[in-house]
């Protein structure tokens, strides 16, 4: 069965979650792996639904904007070509970063970590605080390929912290399977 | 014997396990299945008896040569055990053979000590710490029902202090 990718944003409030995974499970979608969370006072869906061959992604998207436009979310649809499939190969990594907020940290990081063909597998960050002084906290976790250099990767995030007047730490981030 | 291991959703891996009380020849078989299970897959060091489709209270565990290990007792099959003392926890990431594609961080005593019956049907009582407690307990879940995850912590997630008026 095709797979569709449904994105939702707007105002947070009870019953967002419900109400549009009520309209998806209408029309015979099953959700598959998804990831919702509260941003900045808004909420934010992502989800992959598999749906059945005669659901296009035109006519679900145009279901969810009638039947939860009212809570004042943002709804769009895409058919997702190809289901990707998990094929990070290399080791895990986290990162963590914080410091002052200044514009670009999210960039010159993540920048540093593709010049190494990381690949960041999840990111989120929180704005603390508020007024002018306010920090910025950033973690996020990688794969690293088994051709990588980590040790190298490290002294360049710490010359980066340096430049940016941030605290970054990269740290193994492997499970033990019991 | 080499028993398949059992994965989610499996309602077995759910259900809390019965007593073994007396270690009899079908508890020592069973103490026996477990070590063949566990050596079978090289990167386990430990199998519950519900892995392998025993709702029983019994696990075994080794984490020889394990580079996050400090004390290690070898290969340890315990039937009916049970936790007499346990230190502050720390966050750790653990997988399951009965849980594929996902891990999650757990917090685990660091150190344990833990008194149950051994295959010779005498108790046994193991110090354990580190990466050989994480393991008991992580066995020891298994036996109440619980998988990791059941008791994952998003270390790696920062939430909005809630302010509540």
């Amino acid at each position: 069965m095709p797979h569709v990718a449904v994105t939702a944003f707007g105002a947070d409030r009870p019953g967002i979650i419900a109400a549009v995974t009520g309209v998806l499970m209408r029309h015979g979608g099953n959700l598959q792996d998804t990831a919702m969370t509260q941003l900045g006072g808004h909420f934010a869906m992502m989800l992959v639904v598999e749906v059945p061959d005669a659901e296009s992604a035109e006519t679900l998207e145009a279901a969810l904007v009638a039947e939860v436009g009212a809570l004042g979310l943002t709804v769009a649809v895409r058919p997702i070509i190809e289901t990707a499939h998990d094929t990070a190969v290399g080791t895990p990594w986290a990162v963590s970063l914080y410091g002052a907020d200044r514009p670009g940290i999210v960039h010159r990081v993540s920048q540093k970590l593709a010049d190494h063909g990381a690949n960041i597998v999840d990111l989120s960050t929180r704005v603390v605080g508020g007024g002018p002084e306010h920090s910025y906290v950033l973690l996020l976790e990688l794969v690293l390929p088994p051709n990588a250099d980590a040790d190298r990767l490290a002294a360049e995030l710490q010359a980066l912290a340096t430049e940016l007047g941030v605290e970054i730490h990269l740290r193994p981030d492997d499970a033990d399977i019991l | 014997m080499i028993r398949p291991v059992l994965q989610l959703p499996h309602r077995v891996l759910a259900t809390p396990c019965a007593p073994v009380g007396e270690i009899d020849d079908t508890a020592r078989a069973l103490g026996h299945d477990l070590l063949d299970t566990m050596r079978s897959s090289g990167h386990s060091v430990g199998v519950a008896a519900p892995q392998i489709g025993v709702s029983m209270r019994a696990f075994c565990v080794d984490v020889t040569g394990h580079r996050k290990a400090r004390s290690c007792h070898g290969p340890v099959v315990l039937f009916d055990a049970v936790v007499l003392e346990s230190s502050t926890p720390e966050v750790g990431r653990e997988g399951c053979m009965s849980v594929p594609d996902l891990t999650g961080d757990v917090a685990r005593a660091t150190s344990l000590l833990v008194r149950g019956l051994g295959m010779d049907g005498e108790l046994h009582s193991y110090e354990v710490d580190a990466f050989e407690a994480r393991a008991f307990q992580h066995e020891l879940d298994h036996l109440d029902g619980l998988l990791f995850l059941d008791r994952v912590v998003a270390d790696e997630r920062i939430f909005r202090r809630r302010v509540y008026r």
